[in-house]
């Protein structure tokens, strides 16, 4: 298989990046098509699509389109969670600064599907390209009556605006996301079955919509399409439909974002992206720093698809695919992975705000080379007390990956407590000033 | 500046400055974008956000205790509540002034596995500083960041609104020069960028 290009097809054209350039290309038929049928009808189509989330829990899109109240009693909001942080991922940024309309577009039709008046981006605060690529969509949008009041004649109003966020993976959570557009800190609220669902009481405890970037760009073609049309694609797989986008990086020739049909193996994602650069292939995290590690056995294996990834024990996640030759140290980049989680652990619950720190601090002292003897298992008891026990799901994501490595590499982890150096010799950690791996600019008081 | 609270870690923090000491320093035009931003949400509690990135602005590229006090009163939050939320994000600079130009490294997984912490000790040596800290000139803070999300491009550096990468020490002497005979602060075109996209075109005035 080849890339198959649906949301990338006209990316580096930047005519596409033009309301009129994005016309010509078919834009703005689905939505045309849209307002003139039932709502249910185009739900009905993200149905039959198969469409599942692309923000990594690939939860399907349309129940959540379904979700809200079909008998409107009060406002409803449309929420794009643009907050792409998870390491390792760079396609939600790829589609704001080059496909704009695509977004513009698929969260106008999730408004008028779900009956909403208001639709955020909730963007990054570092991806500017991106914001500013929205922006001038927007602008065009709204000047050429596909925004604003009575949409194409339709009598549908939609406003559609953009709030940034200040630096926090945290409010990519979707609750946190929820509580920073309202001006909190980004701190996760109580979830179903505890509280109800953000179709229900989300943005001001209102009935939301909040979906990914990615999720939103395919639902175009989807109802211009159709739903059945798009569930062709990816038929190869148990339940995953259409195309995924990759962020392809590391050690390979050619990083970037590659567009691949469901089904595609692992091993020819890799060789899109050029195969592998100063060494062999060693291991891979396949969707964002999140999910666990494979080795090159079962990186042969795997084939992209939700289920598919479940099979070798890690998953699609957010599509951040890391590829490692073998001059890595294991060790090393799971500390580094540690770190990151230590870090953005936004405080609220103790097993994730004490767990990653301390696991950050048991990898540090094994990679600075005064690892002890039980630390392995250390590391293991203290990911068993934070997966599941979090108040959200950045403390599975910090234990996932420190669990897997130590699953799939125990030998590395072994090698460097015993002998104080990597397995691997490797540049790598000489290249570190060891008083940098206590640092971290979140060191406020 | 207001006095320092001396903490037990050997850090000093400025003081909240008192309600009837506040000197308002909003611009007329920071005053109009506040305003019209309050029309995209329900609660004006939402405009916290977006009003720090104005505050940013128009105090210089970093929130010293009277830019989130006047914030706190434009928007008619308390100061503990403004201040909790400026403290949370790291693209606010809440602790001290910083330099012109700020020099944000990721050395995130990718980056580190693309020699990225290699390229910090190089800016650490080239600006004589370390993380968190800014030269004596005033020119440049340097600063480690998580994951940008640019990984293909790794190592990668933000620095103002745009990110550069990937880098190498050949490039980071020429970006460096660049900074310097640069004529704007990037600490200060990044805020405004960030005031700028929330705002539709008839808004940014
Ligand atoms: C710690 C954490 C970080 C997350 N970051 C993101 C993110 O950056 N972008 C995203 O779309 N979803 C992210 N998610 C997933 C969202 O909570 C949510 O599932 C997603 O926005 C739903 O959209 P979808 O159904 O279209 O995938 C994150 C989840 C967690 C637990
Ligand atoms: S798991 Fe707990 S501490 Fe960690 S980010 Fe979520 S709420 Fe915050
Ligand atoms: S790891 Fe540096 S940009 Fe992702």
């Amino acid at each position: 298989m080849a890339e198959k290009k649906l949301l990338l097809e006209h990316a580096h054209d930047p005519a596409y990046q033009t309301l009129a350039g994005y016309r010509a290309k078919g834009g703005y038929k689905a939505l045309e098509k849209a307002l003139s049928v039932d709502r249910q009808a185009i739900i009905d189509e993200v149905k039959a699509s198969g469409l599942r989330g692309r923000g990594g829990a690939g939860f399907p899109t349309w129940i959540k389109w379904n979700g809200l109240p079909k008998e409107k009693t009060k406002p409803h909001y449309v929420v794009c969670n643009a907050d792409e942080g998870e390491p390792g991922t760079f396609k939600d940024k790829q589609l704001m600064e080059e496909t704009p309309f695509l977004l513009v577009e698929g969260m106008t039709l999730a408004g008028y599907a779900t009956r909403s008046e208001v639709g955020y981006i909730y963007v990054r605060g570092e991806f500017l390209d991106a914001a500013r690529a929205c922006r001038k969509a927007i602008d065009e949008a709204y000047a050429a009556g596909l925004l604003g009041k009575n949409i194409m004649g339709k009598g549908f109003d939609y406003d559609l605006h953009i709030h940034t966020g200040a630096g926090s993976y945290e409010c990519g959570e979707e609750s946190a996301l929820m509580s920073s557009l309202m001006g909190e800190r980004g701190m996760p609220r109580l979830k179903f079955p505890h509280a109800p669902l953000p179709t229900v009481a989300g943005l001001w405890d209102l009935p939301t919509l909040i979906n990914n970037v990615e999720t939103y760009c395919c639902t175009p073609s989807i109802v211009d399409r159709g739903g059945e049309w798009y569930a062709t694609m990816g038929a190869s797989t148990k339940n995953s439909r259409g195309t995924k986008i990759f962020s392809v990086s590391g050690h390979v020739n050619k990083p970037g974002n590659y567009e691949i049909e469901f089904g595609t193996p692992l091993m020819e994602l890799l060789e899109m992206a050029g195969g592998m650069k100063g060494g062999e292939l060693k291991a891979c995290v396949p969707g964002g720093s999140s999910v666990p590690i494979i080795n090159k056995e079962s990186c042969e294996k795997a084939i992209l698809g939700y289920e598919e990834m479940g099979d070798v024990g890690s998953m699609v996640g957010s599509g951040g695919c890391i590829f490692l030759n073998d001059q890595t140290c294991i060790v090393s980049f799971i500390w580094r992975t540690s770190k990151f989680y230590a870090e953005e652990s936004c405080g609220k619950c103790t097993p994730c705000r004490e767990g990653t720190r301390w696991m950050e601090k048991v990898l540090e002292r094994i990679v600075r080379g005064n690892g002890q003897p039980g630390d392995k298992q250390l590391l293991l008891d203290i990911c068993s007390q934070i997966d599941g026990r979090s108040f959200c799901g950045l403390g599975d994501a910090a234990a996932w990956p420190v669990a897997g490595a130590i699953k799939v590499f125990p030998e590395e982890f072994d090698y460097f407590i015993e002998h104080g150096h990597s397995i691997v010799g490797s540049q790598m950690m000489r290249e570190i000033n060891p008083a940098f791996i206590k640092s971290g600019r979140t060191a406020k008081v | 500046m207001s006095d320092l609270i001396q903490l037990s870690n050997g850090q000093a923090r400025p003081k909240a400055p008192r309600v009837e000491d506040l000197e308002l320093k909003f611009s007329e035009q920071a005053v109009r974008q506040l305003d019209a931003l309050r029309g995209h949400y329900p609660e004006a509690k939402a405009c916290i956000l977006p009003a720090l990135w104005i505050a940013q602005r128009e105090y210089g590229g970093w929130l010293p205790p009277e830019a989130i006090a006047e914030v706190a009163h434009r928007l008619g939050h308390s100061y503990a509540e403004v201040e909790g939320v400026a403290t949370f994000y790291t693209m606010y600079n809440t602790d001290h002034p910083v330099g012109r130009h700020m020099i944000e490294v990721c050395t995130c997984l990718t980056c580190h596995m693309c020699g990225a912490y290699k390229i910090a000790t190089y800016l650490q040596q080239k600006l004589g500083i370390g993380f968190g800290e800014t030269t004596a000139d005033g020119m440049f803070t340097l600063h480690e960041v998580e994951c940008l999300d640019a990984c293909d491009r790794a190592p990668v550096l933000q620095i103002g609104d745009e990110y550069v990468g990937p880098v190498d020490e050949a490039r980071i002497d020429a970006i460096l020069e660049e900074l310097r005979k640069r004529e704007d602060a990037s600490v200060v075109k990044l805020a405004d960028e960030i005031v700028r996209v929330h705002l539709m075109a008839g808004e940014n005035n």
